[in-house]
């Protein structure tokens, strides 16, 4: 082993203590360990503190990790048993090490008294407990020390179990894939009755489901539609025409708010009917994204996220403050905003809402789609890769970039009458800035410019959130550490944008290309 | 034929769209004056409060101005908004805080034998190793922050970096948020610094009080900036930083190590930054998790104000928009509550109508 090895082990390790020492400090340790223990199929009441086993479990798999990550220090060279035994021993031992130190620390200053909580408002007296496994200090910080360089030593030589497999496994995966395709993969696929299919079995989930699966249910999923909506509206502007919007919000408060002016009897007593009032949202936030738009045409990139982000604040703020009380009731809200109608018989139950959410983001995603894949959305597309150059080929900029603001807004409004509707009320808070970022993160997560990916991002941020209810105030900080981790290791999002197709016949190499008659003639 | 005629009519000259502007921005100005002299005329306030007012501007335009100049160093090498930089200044007040908290805990004799804490002991210690303490730890996250965040990155299309930033502010807020609970702190100041005592002036028969706290976090960032501005004109590094500011790759053929550089401005931005949330906090007392996000975007605002990638441009800038937050509702007579907007106003309509900033921006390349 060699000092750099040595010295690259002890790093991974110090990171890894880092970490442990972050999830406990932020009660992610405690959280995760009732995950387990529930995933065990122990119950757990609130508050409780998990078993120490799920605790070993939580505390193992990082230190496996971390083994298994510093051990495989370069790509290219075939791992040994003595280099794997050093490289986890010593990175296993840093982090076992550093997270004694805190264990020390945060157990002397616990044992004598001090309430932790006042400054660090995760660490309860209980909690630094349980991370010292119910025993004294001392053998607290040595049961880690050396159940970290076990389980760091585990990983290691799993990471060189793994390794020497490998090449089972990739022939083992090649002719599974072989067989599948031969057998009926390769048959399915360009079949046109299969997608039919498919889309008939989608269809018929979306009618079912909705009655099935209750008024909770519902009302996640309506979310995720909403979000779905906000989403499509978004990727039409940051994913299409490649304008980062930051203060998309203020298109969806435009929409709630004109909404819920028009059909609520309180401010005005406008009590609209609600299609009437539902396209008069649409068209005021459409018509927004082309004021908002107007003037801020000329700036691009982060100046115009800015502006953006300063628009979407001042519509939240002064939607709270008291200079339009008269006129949106201020901070209080809005309420008993009015509920969908169809020929006189109102559908305000759970189930008729989720289908007009479900109808709502069908007909969005056509729409998105016939934009994107017209000359809109090559104009579009052009914009966003260089728009220097599309303007000197010939695209308007100003129209189609304006264009994009305002179909884009449109979706916001959309959603956002929805949303007011479906809650029957809104208020300056549901306009936060957070509600941009949300939609912001689930277009780049899920793929900029796909609308599959567009689904997907907002049933993985909107839907599962919802599933791992313990995890809600942890919600926010992962969104964070995913985004900078997207954009590091892969920027194109989940579900990435296939780019429509040159309408070219490329020339195949096998045609014989007419050569010239005298090479070289030319001088 | 037809067509096309009509849109020849219909496009304006080239000219013209400078002129609306020009108009525009004339029509603006006037609408301001006209209602500042219509509110002067009934003349709600005293100069007393006028004084108030524009002293309590400046304290606040001094934080500002140094937390604009993190955004304006970072964006004149980087050309990017590092948007997390209001979070290192939160972490900057955390650890003020905490060092604070500290002394306070701890017991000492003092002179004549009774016990004090450390705190009020050696306060001009216990200050001095807050903000050392805030300006080190926001400086160190300032280095992280573009190690993990930034630098990986380097090369790729604008958006990226960017989005990276959002990211980091989200997280870093959140982090202490779930560190720190999400209750208001106070700033336990020695009693030298208490707020609320101060110089009492005598204006127009009342009292306006000129807080310590206020007049020593105004004298302390000028001295820093005046700092700053040394060590970006006089001394190796700051030449350095001048150099890769200019041109990167000339730079680094000229011997400069460049992520080297990247890293220091990182480090230089984010103590001044920590040292402005310390100073936050000694003058204002109340933080919690969520103090850095709106100092964060104004003073993003100001260092457009001034004009980006300009050093003095950022101190004017944040002085003017301290001033502006301040005075602005008196002298516009509208309610207090809506000073953000009028930052956010005014970020809007420098952007629309001087992009480049009052000095000019500093940048030698094409802003995209």
């Amino acid at each position: 082993m060699n000092k750099q090895s040595i010295q690259k082990s002890a790093a991974s390790g110090l990171v890894f203590g880092i970490i442990v020492i972050f999830f406990a400090l932020i009660g992610f340790t405690v959280v995760f360990s009732g995950l387990i223990q529930k995933a065990l199929g122990q119950s757990l009441g609130v508050g409780q503190i998990p078993s120490m086993s799920s605790f070993l479990i939580f505390l193992g798999l990082l230190g496996i990790w971390n083994g298994w990550r510093a051990s495989r220090q370069d790509k290219h060279e075939t791992l040994l048993v003595s280099k794997v035994l050093g490289r986890s021993a010593i990175a296993g031992l840093t982090a076992g090490v550093l997270v004694m130190v805190y264990a020390l620390i945060v157990g002397a200053l616990d044992n004598r008294g001090i309430n932790l909580r006042t400054y660090l408002s995760q660490l309860s007296s209980e909690s630094v407990r349980f991370f010292l496994f119910n025993q004294s200090i001392v053998v607290g910080g040595l049961i880690h020390v050396l159940y970290s360089t076990v389980l760091a030593v585990v990983g290691g030589f799993l990471a060189l179990a793994s390794e020497r497999s490998r090449e089972r496994v990739k022939t083992t995966r090649e002719s599974i894939q072989k067989w599948s395709q031969d057998r009926w993969l390769g048959k399915l696929q360009g079949n046109p009755y299969v997608s039919y299919i498919l889309m008939g079995v989608v269809l018929l989930l979306l009618v079912l489901l909705p009655r099935t699966w209750g008024a909770y249910w519902n009302y996640v999923m309506g979310t995720v539609g909403i979000y779905v909506l906000l989403g499509l509206g978004l990727n039409i502007i940051v994913g299409l025409s490649g304008q980062l919007v930051l203060g998309y919000v203020a298109f969806f408060a435009i929409g709630a708010y004109t909404f819920a002016l028009t059909t609520s009897p309180e401010p005005h007593n406008l009590v609209w009917n609600f299609w009437v009032a539902l396209g008069v949202a649409v068209l005021a936030a459409a018509l927004s994204g082309i004021l908002i738009g107007l003037p801020i045409m000329r700036l691009r990139g982060d100046y115009l996220a800015i502006v953006t982000l300063g628009f979407g604040e001042i519509i939240r703020i002064l939607l709270r403050s008291d200079i339009l009380k008269d006129f949106t009731m201020g901070p209080r809200g809005v309420r008993n905003i009015a509920g969908p109608t169809l020929f006189g018989r109102s559908f305000t139950t759970d189930v008729d809402f989720m289908y007009l959410i479900i109808l709502a983001v069908l007909l969005s995603i056509f729409l998105a789609r016939r934009w994107q894949e017209s000359s809109i959305g090559r104009a579009w597309l052009a914009i966003s890769q260089d728009e220097t150059v599309a303007q000197a080929t010939g695209v308007d900029t100003k129209k189609y970039k304006l264009l994009a603001l305002s179909l884009g807004a449109a979706f916001a409004g959309l959603g956002g009458a929805l949303f007011a509707s479906r809650n029957q009320f809104t208020g300056p808070e549901d306009h936060a800035l957070m509600v941009s970022i949300n939609v912001l993160v689930l277009v780049i997560v899920g793929g900029m410019g796909s609308i599959p990916g567009v689904v997907l991002g907002a049933f993985a941020l909107k839907g599962l959130p919802e599933i791992l209810r313990e995890l809600e105030s942890y919600r926010l900080l992962v969104f964070g550490a995913l985004l900078v981790v997207m954009m590091i290791i892969r920027p194109e999002g989940l579900w990435p944008a296939r780019r429509p197709k040159l309408e070219v016949t490329v020339v195949k190499e096998t045609e014989q290309v007419p050569l010239p008659a005298v090479v070289g003639g030319e001088q | 034929m037809e067509a096309t005629r009509k849109k020849k009519l219909l496009t304006l000259p080239q000219n013209s769209i400078r002129i609306i502007r020009i108009i525009a921005a004339l029509l603006l100005l006037a609408l301001i004056i006209v209602r500042a002299m219509d509110v002067a005329a009934k003349s709600q306030f005293g100069a007393d409060t006028w004084l108030r007012l524009s002293v309590s501007g400046l304290i606040i335009g001094g934080m500002y101005a140094l937390i604009a100049i993190g955004y304006t160093l970072v964006y004149g090498i980087l050309f990017m908004i590092n948007f997390a930089h209001g979070e290192v200044m939160m972490i900057g007040t955390f650890g003020g805080y905490f060092v604070f908290e500290a002394f306070n805990a701890i017991q000492v004799s003092g002179a004549d034998g009774s016990q004090l804490s450390f705190l009020n002991a050696y306060p001009v210690l216990a200050i001095f190793l807050a903000f050392l303490a805030g300006m080190t730890i926001s400086a160190l996250s300032g280095l992280f922050l573009e190690k993990i965040a930034y630098r990986p990155l380097r090369g790729a299309p604008r958006l990226v970096p960017l989005i990276s930033a959002i990211g980091a502010s989200i997280f870093l807020q959140n982090a202490g948020q779930l560190l720190f609970g999400p209750q208001r702190r106070q700033y336990i100041n020695p009693v030298v610094l208490d707020r609320g005592i101060g110089w009492n002036l005598e204006i127009a028969g009342s009292t306006v009080v000129l807080t310590y706290t206020g007049i020593f976090s105004l004298i302390l960032s000028a001295i820093l900036m005046v700092g700053l501005y040394l060590l970006v004109q006089r001394t190796k590094l700051g030449r350095a930083m001048r150099a890769v500011a200019q041109d990167k790759k000339t730079a680094a053929l000229m011997g400069i190590n460049v992520d080297q550089i990247i890293s220091r401005t990182f480090v230089i931005s984010g103590a001044l930054a920590g040292a402005a949330g310390v100073m936050w906090g000694i003058h204002n007392g109340l933080f919690n998790y969520f103090v850095g996000f709106l100092p964060g975007i104004k003073a993003f605002t100001a260092a457009v104000l001034g004009g980006i990638g300009n050093i003095p441009g950022a101190m004017l800038g944040g002085m003017f928009l301290g001033i502006v937050e301040s005075l602005g509702p008196a002298v516009l007579g509208i309610d207090f509550q809506l000073k953000d907007v009028l930052a956010f106003t005014i970020l809007i309509l420098v952007l629309i109508f001087r992009p480049s900033g009052i000095l000019g921006e500093a940048l030698t390349e094409e802003k995209v």
